[in-house]
């Protein structure tokens, strides 16, 4: 390697090129999420907070912070995570268990207030993701086997799956097999074994039945079919939601524009803040968010395609699918298509700890952009 | 080693999945929303989004002739508030403070303020501006933000149960609903306005300005011909009588200018109060007495409420009895089948076809004139008449009165007659209709025909109201007199206005004469069909002055239980007495006759401080006499005092002393004597008289004094002495 001068770039990205496409794609998206989340809060703000900037001030910080974690991340070789992966696994099933002792919010126990708010999911879904990459970078070869290629997986999934359905947590739930489904079907498990993988996910349906939760889920499922027909009730969210992205129409109200974030719908600035986009930009802005998140998703694929290592792969792939699973859910979720079951839209929806645990993982993502063999912008 | 192909394959299969797959559902799911159904929520978000407020159009107001208001709108306040987003510590000081200035049961209100999920809470209907100040000043004080006040409007009645049956009232959505009211409603209601505004979930507006305001329009408002001094006057004295003959089914009175039809005054009592009028003000049954202190919403509740609202002058029909004979007696002299001075002879009864048919005075009038006939209202004479007529001109007259339909008056709920057609008028018929027996008609029909028959001949259509002003005030349309046919002759007209007056002076109408007035009437009682046999409809019809109809007054009382139910002895009077009120009023001066200056009244000088014999001459220069008691210098007390009216011939005591103690008398009882019975057994007392007598009152018999007997007065007191003429039978 010959000696180059440093430069302003390598100052800040330090040695080896990171991916400037997937990094300048984030900061877009990122800052169209604080702008959108400014837009979508400051009524909530103004009301409940009786301060605008509320929930801005607190955002655009844990941003800054984000992105300065990110590119430090970024510099950091991703191959130490090895060390980390089964340390990291279990502590998210510890985190798991203290949680169901947590003060509940809304019927669910999700968050742990100390040190500051945070969801044990978010912690989990990455631990999968670190452990799977982990697992089968070691043994690739084993992958074939039902042992190695299956069950090992299945028995890791299993205990993490349960302890988020006694949260209750659909979405945690269903992510987090989507997920390790992914990185097995990716790690090369053989696809006979999905036809498993279906019956452990009649297991899990078993389970919800089993644990009592039924009722919870029947309820989101008929407000889910006909959202108007009890509009003071559970669906009343749904319902605000449709309405916003409805009247938005092709071109939206224009920015700041939204009637609906005028206490119509309950915290716009939460999971629902798409709706927002909805109505304000309309169509078009929708798509455009959509199509930011294809691109960023497609950059992540580049990065995990010309990775130097099966670890390195698999861990910017999980994370880049984890992105894309909850993008597609919570749009999902945001125009009814799926019910509502409480999931944030990455980058835009309101969260400090959310933000900065994304951004670290996009840092993950850039370091192994680092070593990957892309041909960079 | 970088992943191998069957990992990079896959990984951009699970890409693909998400990326095309998952994110292309949802934007169809997006295009579905945003484009195919954009019509549907844009409509759901602009019912939620946009406020819209109706600005509630001032109703008309209702004048009086004169332009005094009878009834008219104010602003009032409709209390809201939000328990949706209202603290638990702010609704217990909302509970206590409205409950305190609203006078509402605190868990009524904490009931309200429990409904966690309602934004709209309505705690009470308008309330007046003064309360809602009240609210503003306890809202701003405690900062409370939810309580809203939306502006309504509220219906004020001013002269409170005054008119209620022709003003009628309005309904909680200010909705015209009886009389006046509902019938001129859409005239009155205006055009409610709008103000639409973008709003946030709690009802607050947004800061954008979407606001569009479209401005009520007021509603028109009426002028009555309805004039309340007359209203006034008539309902006191409807009211006294219906209390003191304990009138069972109500009593109606109307006064109409005959020249015009024009409805003057028109009461039933008892009656409501239209500013409260859900509330039985006369429970006439022990239910009705029952169901107030029980449940609200009862069908005998709403029976009650639909009794009291209903306006007897032209919703209930009654048989005329002997006021009907006018519309004969016209019919007769028009066709000269008759002349005043044609000779009937009366034995008391008449037999048509087998059917007896008595007459009041049951030993018979003898030979009499048809006027005098007209005055006795003698039955035979009028049996007889019919039969000079036959039914098919009895029957042309009777409709040209306009008694075969209704009047069409500007009121709702007028009741259609009931009577023979010409084809079903047999001669018994005949005989019955010709003396008032066998037709029911309304009120207003009777008084509107003898108007008629009085004013020169013409039929006016009976009116209320005269003019529609728009919302500035300028007439928007004008309501002329409307005359709808010649019934008879100016000269025949002339003689029945002859032969009522006739009837006041020698016949069964004397006790509507009233002095210095030229008053023609005619008394009526009639059978009642149903309830007892006993029952009787009393009423009378006057017309004054008699040489020039002005005004005509009716007053029906149905089932007077009482000394007599002779309309000629209980209605006449208080005839009498709404004519002596009205008549200055309207501007008709009393022009008293040579025997009327005779019996004058006289007001007693004030003669105070003048020497007692200067006193007695000016006493004795107005006919009347005078005592000195004491030997003072100067009259320091006289009694009757100064300004005083008593008969011409009475005495003024003149003291000159203080005391007098000395001089007290017992007042002594005078019931049942006649005039100058009373006069002198009140001069012996050495207390003066005040008489109240109908027209020839030689038959008259006192029936109030104004002091009852017994009572220890100061000598020379006046005592005011009723007399009533019971002689009349109709």
């Amino acid at each position: 390697m010959q000696k180059k001068k440093k430069g302003f770039k390598e100052l800040i990205f330090g040695k080896g090129d990171m991916d400037t496409v997937f990094f300048v794609i984030l900061l877009v998206i990122i800052t169209f999420g604080l702008v959108m989340l400014f837009s979508a809060s400051f009524a909530n703000a103004h009301y409940y907070k009786n301060d605008s900037l509320y929930f801005i001030k607190r955002q655009a910080g844990f941003a800054i912070i984000g992105v300065a974690a990110m590119l430090i991340i970024s510099k950091i070789d991703y191959h130490l995570l090895h060390k980390l992966a089964l340390p990291l696994y279990a502590v998210s099933l510890l985190l798991l268990v203290i949680v169901l002792f947590c003060p509940p919010s809304n019927g669910a126990r999700r968050w742990i207030p100390y040190p500051i708010n945070f969801q044990p999911s978010e912690i989990a879904k990455f631990a999968v993701i670190l452990l799977f990459a982990h697992l089968i970078s070691l043994e690739p070869e084993k992958m074939k086997t039902f042992k190695y290629g299956f069950l090992r997986f299945v028995l890791l999934l299993l205990p993490v799956v349960g302890l988020l359905l006694l949260e209750p947590h659909l979405s945690g739930t269903i992510i987090m097999l989507v997920i390790g489904c992914a990185m097995m079907f990716i790690g090369g498990t053989q696809l006979r074994w999905f036809g498993a993988v279906g019956g452990v996910g009649v297991l899990g349906l078993g389970a919800i039945v089993l644990s009592g939760k039924i009722e919870y889920a029947m309820s989101r499922l008929q407000g889910w079919i006909d959202p108007f027909s009890d509009v003071q009730g559970d669906t009343y969210q749904t319902v605000q939601s449709l309405i916003a992205i409805g009247s938005g129409g092709i071109f939206g109200k224009g920015l700041g524009n939204s009637r609906q974030k005028y206490l119509f719908l309950p915290e716009p600035q939460n999971d629902f803040v798409f709706a927002i986009i909805c109505e304000e930009l309309g169509l078009i802005g929708a798509i455009a968010v959509i199509v930011l998140f294809a691109v960023l998703i497609w950059r992540g694929l580049q990065i995990s395609l010309k990775a130097p290592d099966k670890f390195g792969a698999l861990l910017s792939a999980g994370l880049i699918i984890q992105i894309g699973v909850q993008v597609a859910l919570n749009i999902a979720v945001v125009t009814n298509t799926l019910p509502n079951t409480g999931i944030s839209l990455p980058f835009f929806s309101y969260g400090g700890t959310s933000l900065l645990m994304l951004m670290a993982q996009m840092g993950i993502v850039l370091s192994v952009s680092r070593h990957s063999k892309i041909k960079k912008a | 080693m970088g992943p191998n192909k069957m990992m990079r394959k896959r990984m951009v299969w699970a890409v693909c999945i998400i990326t095309i797959l998952c994110f292309g559902v949802v934007s169809v799911a997006l295009f579905k929303e945003q484009v195919i159904d954009y019509e549907f929520y844009s409509m759901k978000a602009e019912a939620q989004q946009m406020s819209d407020t109706a600005i509630t159009a001032n109703r008309g107001t209702i004048y009086d002739c004169d332009m005094k208001v009878l009834a008219q709108s104010a602003t009032v306040y409709n209390v809201v508030v939000s328990p949706a987003d209202t603290t638990d510590e702010k609704k217990e000081i909302i509970a206590s403070g409205l409950s305190e200035i609203l006078g509402i049961e605190r868990d009524v209100l904490e009931s309200k303020l429990a409904k966690q999920n309602s934004y709209y809470e309505l705690i009470q209907k308008k309330v007046d501006k003064a309360t809602a100040d009240k609210i503003r000043a306890f809202v701003s004080e405690k900062k409370i933000t939810t309580i809203y006040l939306y502006e309504d409007s509220k219906r004020y009645y001013t002269y409170g149960n005054f008119a209620s049956h022709i003003l009628g009232f309005t309904g909680s959505d200010n909705q015209g609903l009886e009389g006046i009211e509902s019938y001129y409603d859409s005239f009155m209601t205006g055009t409610p306005g709008r103000i639409i505004s973008a709003k946030n979930a709690l009802g607050n507006n947004m800061p954008y300005d979407y606001d569009q305001i479209y401005e009520p329009t007021d509603g028109y408002s009426l002028v009555l011909t309805l004039n309340e001094v007359i209203q006034h006057y008539l309902e006191k004295h409807l009211a006294v009588a219906v209390r003191e003959h304990n009138i069972q089914n109500r009593a109606v009175g109307l006064v109409m200018d005959v020249n015009t039809g024009a409805v003057l005054g028109m009461a039933t009592k008892s009656d409501y109060n239209p500013n409260d009028p859900f509330t039985i003000y006369n429970p006439t049954t022990e239910e009705a007495a029952d169901m107030l202190s029980g449940q609200t919403e009862t069908p005998t509740l709403a029976e009650a409420q639909q009794a009291q609202w209903r306006n007897k002058a032209i919703s209930d029909v009654y048989e005329p009895g002997s006021v009907f004979k006018i519309v004969t007696a016209s019919a007769a002299l028009e066709e000269q089948v008759v002349s005043l001075s044609d000779g009937f002879t009366c034995n008391g009864h008449f037999t048509v076809s087998g059917t007896h048919f008595n007459c009041h005075d049951t030993a018979g009038h003898g030979n009499q004139t048809f006027l005098q006939a007209i005055a006795n209202s003698c039955n035979p004479a009028f049996i007889m008449v019919g039969q000079r007529l036959g039914a098919n001109k009895f029957y042309k007259y009777f409709n040209a009165f306009g008694l075969s339909r209704k009047t069409g008056i500007d009121l709702p709920g007028e009741a259609a007659p009931i009577y023979y057609k010409e084809n079903q008028l047999g001669p018994v018929q005949l005989a019955s209709v010709s003396f008032g027996q066998s037709s029911a008609i309304t009120a207003i029909q009777m008084i509107t025909a003898v108007s008629a028959a009085v004013n020169g001949g013409t039929l006016y259509q009976p009116y209320l109201v005269s003019k529609v002003l728009d919302n500035s005030g300028n007439v928007y349309e004008s309501f002329e007199p409307k005359a709808i046919r010649q019934v008879i002759s100016e000269e025949s007209s002339e003689l029945i206005a002859q032969a009522l007056e006739e009837t006041v002076l020698t016949g069964g109408g004397r006790n509507a004469y009233i002095k210095g007035y030229r008053i023609g009437g005619k008394s009526g009682t009639a059978e009642k069909l149903s309830g007892d046999k006993d029952a009787r409809v009393a009423s009378f019809v006057a017309v004054a002055p008699a040489d020039d109809p002005q005004v005509a007054v009716l007053v029906i009382l149905d089932e007077p239980k009482s000394y007599s139910s002779y309309g000629g002895t209980i209605a006449a009077p208080v005839v009498a007495g709404v004519l002596q009120d009205i008549l200055p009023y309207v501007g008709i001066e009393r022009q008293y006759s040579e025997e009327e200056l005779q019996n004058l009244e006289v007001t007693v000088s004030n003669v105070i401080g003048k020497t007692p014999h200067a006193a007695q001459t000016t006493l004795n220069q107005y006919g009347l006499n005078s005592t000195i008691i004491g030997s003072g210098e100067t009259v320091i007390k006289q009694v009757p005092s100064g300004g005083s009216t008593i008969n011409r011939g009475g005495n003024v005591l003149l003291y000159t002393t203080e005391d007098t103690s000395s001089h007290m008398v017992t007042v002594p009882d005078l019931t049942g004597l006649t005039v100058s019975e009373a006069n002198m057994r009140l001069l012996n007392a050495g207390l003066n008289i005040k008489i109240i007598a109908p027209a020839n009152s030689g038959g008259a018999v006192a029936y109030k004094q104004s002091i009852e007997y017994g009572t220890e007065v100061v000598k020379g007191t006046v005592i005011t002495v009723e007399f009533i003429d019971r002689s009349g039978t109709d």
